[in-house]
């Protein structure tokens, strides 16, 4: 018992002097900080394709008029919709209005996701060809970017027992962790292809996870809050599910469309 | 003191520390949680349209068995108080509350889920390494569960499930089928991905995912129920006899969509093409958009049920 007791007294006393000695050592030289692109946690990078599983009427058909099932809108956005005819929005050229970043993941579509810079991933679909990028560096003038269908993405990588970390975190040797994007700055659009709005003030938070199974699949999930003072009663939550694909065989570009 | 000892000292407190350091890497599960998404509320609600199986990827003899499937099997008296299977999570509208459960060192042996309802069963997740029982052991609604942690989630691995349907309108999940769940929670949020295969009736995996919030105690409107089977269930013969469908009944299950929404069987009969965005192309000209307004479950979102008042 004494024995052991001496011990983990010198085991104490050991990493006691270990530590000092490293506090008092000269201060090596930074390490250059890690872009957003070598320190991710999980490789997004490839072609994945949506499981449409889940309000599949409402995300593969166009719903038709007063379909409003699962969205909370309030009485403003009821009466905006109401209104609201594809016609008159195709024939003003504003056909993408349904595939803003809003509900860009939830549409059926594939995803082409590749580091466009070491702080920007890039994320393409082929319904719609829209293209989101996901800054881990914003660029300083975002604060006063213009609105836009996809708006301003601002993305970190959380690790496991880190928490929110900046774009350029210490060196870790994690392999898990999840993405997370605020995104706003956007331009007003529709959360349904039967004219469902949302407005300008939107904004939409978003968990990325990426999960491998023993069987082969990997599979990426993205949860999306979205909020709209305008037009929605309270936060619209849904989840997006993509599969991942060996290559872009299947990647088939087609314009918005409000009829299809 | 020995040098041996020392050594042996020295191993066992490193072996200690790094152990705790693993174990407290693990997140806390502990809560209330309430199911938080804003979809699928149909589903969730009054249950799916009938013969309604677009975007499961059910194959031949899943399809053929959710068609002869009648909802009036869960008046009979010895089904009414059957649980949904274990999928469920992932399917239902209902949360549960994780609690830990610790071994005399405080280490966690496994995640506890209860059921708020009477329509899931309680399940335990195992972390202690434990092995799934021999395929031919006793199968449940909750199956027997594995679980461990990659990063921060959990993943859960389920097998032993029971004969059980997967929606309630009838698509079925057979004794051979298994649930992965991914649980990641973000803050006060849990994320649930869940990953059903069923050799016998499903021709792909379905992947399903749902969000959960953490709420206080009281804050949760899931108050446990226990139900009591009703001797005479109105509508229903004597509550005994096995439900039949008919093959009338089967035909209007499998154009109950095309005479409402106009979604042809292609779609409804379901199946792993049915999931995919390229299907959508098979429907170009085949489905137009009803011109009439909404006029049934035309919204449901949270709050939105108001604005539908006298339609719903």
């Amino acid at each position: 018992m004494l024995g052991a007791l001496a011990a983990a007294g010198m085991l104490w006393a050991a990493t006691s002097l270990w530590t000092r000695a490293a506090a008092q050592a000269p201060a090596a030289p930074a390490a250059a900080p890690m872009s957003a692109e070598q320190a991710a946690p999980i490789d997004l990078k490839g072609y994945w394709v949506s499981l449409i599983t889940q309000n599949w009427r409402f995300r593969m058909l166009v719903p038709g008029p007063g379909e409003y099932a699962d969205i909370p809108i309030n009485e403003k956005a009821k009466q905006f919709a109401d209104a609201w005819k594809a016609g008159p929005d195709e024939a003003a050229g504003k056909q993408c209005e349904a595939y803003g970043a809003a509900v860009l993941m939830r549409n059926p579509e594939h995803l082409h996701i590749a580091w466009q810079d070491p702080q920007t991933l890039r994320v393409d679909t082929d319904a719609g060809m829209q293209t989101r990028l996901l800054q881990f560096k914003p660029p300083a003038r975002a604060a006063q970017a213009q609105a836009s269908l996809q708006g301003q993405s601002r993305a970190r990588w959380v690790t496991p027992g880190t928490g929110f970390r900046a774009a350029a975190p210490a060196a870790t040797d994690s392999h898990h962790g999840s993405l997370h994007v605020d995104t706003d700055h956007l331009s007003a659009g529709l959360l349904r292809k039967n004219g469902v709005p949302y407005g300008t003030d939107t904004t939409l938070t978003e968990w990325w996870d990426l999960h491998t199974e023993p069987e082969g699949d990997e599979w990426l999930s993205i949860s999306t809050t979205v909020h709209d003072p305008e037009y929605l009663d309270g936060p619209y939550i849904y989840d997006s599910v993509f599969q991942k694909e060996h290559d872009g065989s299947e990647w088939d570009p087609e314009p918005c469309s409000l009829s299809f | 003191m020995k040098p041996r000892s020392v050594a042996f000292t020295l191993v066992s407190c490193l072996a200690v520390m790094l152990y705790a350091g693993a174990v407290c890497a693990q997140i806390d599960l502990s809560g209330n949680w309430v199911v938080e998404s804003t979809q699928d509320g149909r589903e969730h609600a009054s249950g799916p349209f009938p013969g309604n199986f677009a975007g499961i990827p059910l194959n031949q003899q899943g399809r053929e068995a959710g068609w002869a499937y009648s909802g009036d099997q869960h008046e009979e008296l010895y089904r009414q108080c059957e649980a949904w299977s274990m999928p469920y999570l992932v399917t239902g509208p209902w949360g549960g509350t994780f609690t830990a459960v610790r071994d005399h060192y405080g280490n966690v042996i496994a995640w506890h889920l209860s059921a708020p309802l009477y329509d899931r069963l309680p399940n335990t997740i195992w972390m202690d390494g434990r092995q799934a029982p021999p395929p031919q052991a006793v199968h449940t609604n909750a199956g027997f569960t594995t679980g461990h942690w990659e990063g921060d989630t959990l993943v859960a691995y389920t097998t032993h499930l029971s004969d059980s349907i997967l929606e309630r309108n009838g698509p079925p999940l057979s004794n051979q089928g298994t649930l992965r769940l991914f649980i990641t929670r973000h803050g006060d949020e849990l994320m649930m991905l869940g990953v059903i295969r069923d050799p016998v009736y499903l021709e792909a995996p379905w992947v399903k995912g749902q969000d959960f919030r953490l709420v206080l105690a009281g804050e949760s409107n899931e108050v446990p129920e226990y139900c009591q089977p009703a001797e005479v269930v109105e509508g229903l013969s004597d509550g005994y006899h096995t439900a039949t469908v008919l093959p009338d009944q089967i035909a209007a299950a499998q154009t109950y969509m095309l005479q409402h929404y106009g979604i042809p069987v292609l779609a409804t009969q379901g199946g792993a093409q049915t999931m995919y965005p390229q299907f959508r192309k098979k429907l170009s000209g085949v489905y137009k958009p009803r011109t009439t307004y909404c006029t049934q479950f035309c919204c449901n979102g949270r709050g939105a049920q108001r604005l539908c008042k006298g339609i719903d």
